[in-house]
């Protein structure tokens, strides 16, 4: 064992997460050389001023005071949007398995912000949807190879991505990237829709549809919750989930999301 | 999944316990992340505002710090960081490469043994310095290592990477802190002049000398 070796790997060494087998080894050859126990001795040591030097904040008083006065606000909306949730039909979609939903969200229209009394179910998960798309945040993946986009988002996300396909001639794919939607790792990918904006984001989520209104448009099913004016349309395919936004009306986007192919 | 208020209650006053332990925790993250208080805060409070509604879908018995800074950076990305900001981050001065042989022996003497509470005061501060001179990405990885001492693997999910990048980039943002002390040592006194041009670097050299006696 080298030197070079131990002092690339001190680091690991002292955070203890070396493999036990190396770990023998290196001490058995830290045993036996000083310099590289001049390095442990150092490394240990910077390693304990940094944690002093940098550690240690404390939370202003009033932070946590006001965090629970948010928490409240949820708690309020929770209970407001309770009673009329619980009746509506839909709820027995929850029961289902998660592999079996798969949801693709739409969302129509000039997207400007979540109101406050659209249905609770998701609204983080939709408010992430609106945001994300609003941030325009730019693409790790271009458009030319969709093979590309595919191998990009392998190991990323737990289920393959590729862009979905459109008939539409004016839906054009350009680029993607790696994203999360609330805590779930997502896939976003950024079409041009004659000249505007369609974001689709790829999550896995089956509450997204929870007390979802539900239409069928050209033999699909769809699921959609209003957002202020807009809608967020969702259809369901392979337990994933695919988010689209856009300044396009609605039944463009319905037709989008009904005829787009997800899987192929 | 069926929320009573009943429920609720308990759900909230579960959540609020094991939340108010890790508070400091977030937002001294929050503070390095954004280097601004009153971002910090705001940063805090919309992690734990996420949290508390993806609660249910927390894992009991895996670990909830980790669930929680990485609910944080997951904001701190998408929210706080502008997105070309964000490029640089991970495309930009991260990705040059930093050699082995960051630190002389005189200034890892100086550094490992500090001599009287002046000296420790000045590398305290010095270290601060080096630590904001870091990318994002690098002073993510420090705090969560150093200072959280999280696992490779906690780091992982808060990161989102597999566990071997954690490695390499913990290395490299280690070696940059080193390298940015090393910079500043000898012209703050830390290492008296001259011990540069005496010692040589540790491993270069080491690795040359072993390599010459090999062949």
């Amino acid at each position: 064992m080298s030197c070079r070796l131990v002092r690339r790997h001190l680091g690991a060494f002292v955070d203890g997460e070396l493999d036990p087998a190396s770990q023998i080894e290196f001490e058995r050859h830290l045993e036996a050389c000083p310099g590289c126990q001049e390095n442990l001795a150092f490394e240990r040591s910077l390693r304990q001023q940094t944690r002093e030097s940098i550690g240690g904040v404390h939370a202003p008083e009033q932070l946590w005071g006001r965090t629970l006065h948010r928490l409240d606000e949820i708690d309020a909306t929770r209970a407001e949007h309770r009673s009329p949730i619980e009746a509506r039909p839909m709820r027995w979609r929850q029961s289902w398995p998660i592999a079996a939903a798969a949801a693709a969200v739409l969302i129509i229209g000039s997207v400007i912000g979540l109101p406050e009394s659209t249905e609770y179910q998701g609204a983080g998960m939709l408010q992430d949807v609106v945001n994300l798309h609003s941030q325009a945040l730019p693409s790790d993946v271009k458009a030319e190879a969709p093979q590309e986009v595919v191998r990009y988002f392998q190991g990323k996300t737990p289920f393959p991505v590729q862009p979905a396909q459109f008939e539409e001639p004016g839906m054009k794919f350009v680029g993607a990237r790696y994203i999360h939607v609330g805590a779930r790792p997502a896939a976003a990918l950024y079409y041009n829709h004659g000249g505007r904006r369609v974001t689709l984001l790829v999550f896995q989520s089956p509450e997204i549809v929870q007390n979802a209104h539900r239409t069928h448009v050209g033999g699909r099913e769809l699921y959609y919750h209003n957002v202020g004016g807009n809608v967020v349309t969702i259809r369901q395919h392979g337990g994933v989930n695919y988010a689209f936004f856009g300044d396009l009306d609605r039944p463009v986007l319905f037709k989008l999301a009904a005829n787009a192919r997800v899987a192929y | 999944m069926r929320r009573n208020s009943k429920k609720g209650e308990v759900e909230r006053q579960l959540f609020e316990t094991e939340v108010r332990l890790y508070l400091d925790t977030l937002y001294s993250m929050a503070l390095r992340l954004t280097r601004s208080p009153v971002d910090a805060e705001d940063l805090v409070q919309d992690t734990l505002v996420r949290a508390y509604r993806f609660y249910d879908r927390f894992e009991a018995g895996t670990n909830f710090k980790a669930w929680l800074l990485r609910i944080q950076m997951n904001t701190f990305v998408n929210r706080y960081r502008r997105s070309t900001r964000e490029r640089q981050v991970f495309d930009g001065p991260m990705a040059v490469p930093v050699g082995e042989g960051v630190m002389s022996r005189a200034s890892m003497r100086a550094l490992t043994d500090p001599v009287g509470d002046a000296q420790r005061r000045l590398i305290a501060r010095e270290i601060n310095r080096a630590f904001e001179e870091l990318s994002d990405e690098a002073r993510a990885m420090v705090l969560l290592a150093d200072v959280e001492e999280l696992s490779y693997k906690e780091i992982a999910e808060v990161i989102g990477c597999p566990i071997g990048t954690v490695m390499s980039r913990l290395h490299r943002a280690r070696k940059q802190l080193q390298g940015s002390l090393q910079k500043h040592a000898v012209q703050l006194g830390i290492i008296e002049e001259g011990d540069e041009d005496l010692d040589d670097p540790i491993p270069l050299e080491a690795f040359r000398s072993r390599k010459a006696a090999k062949s």
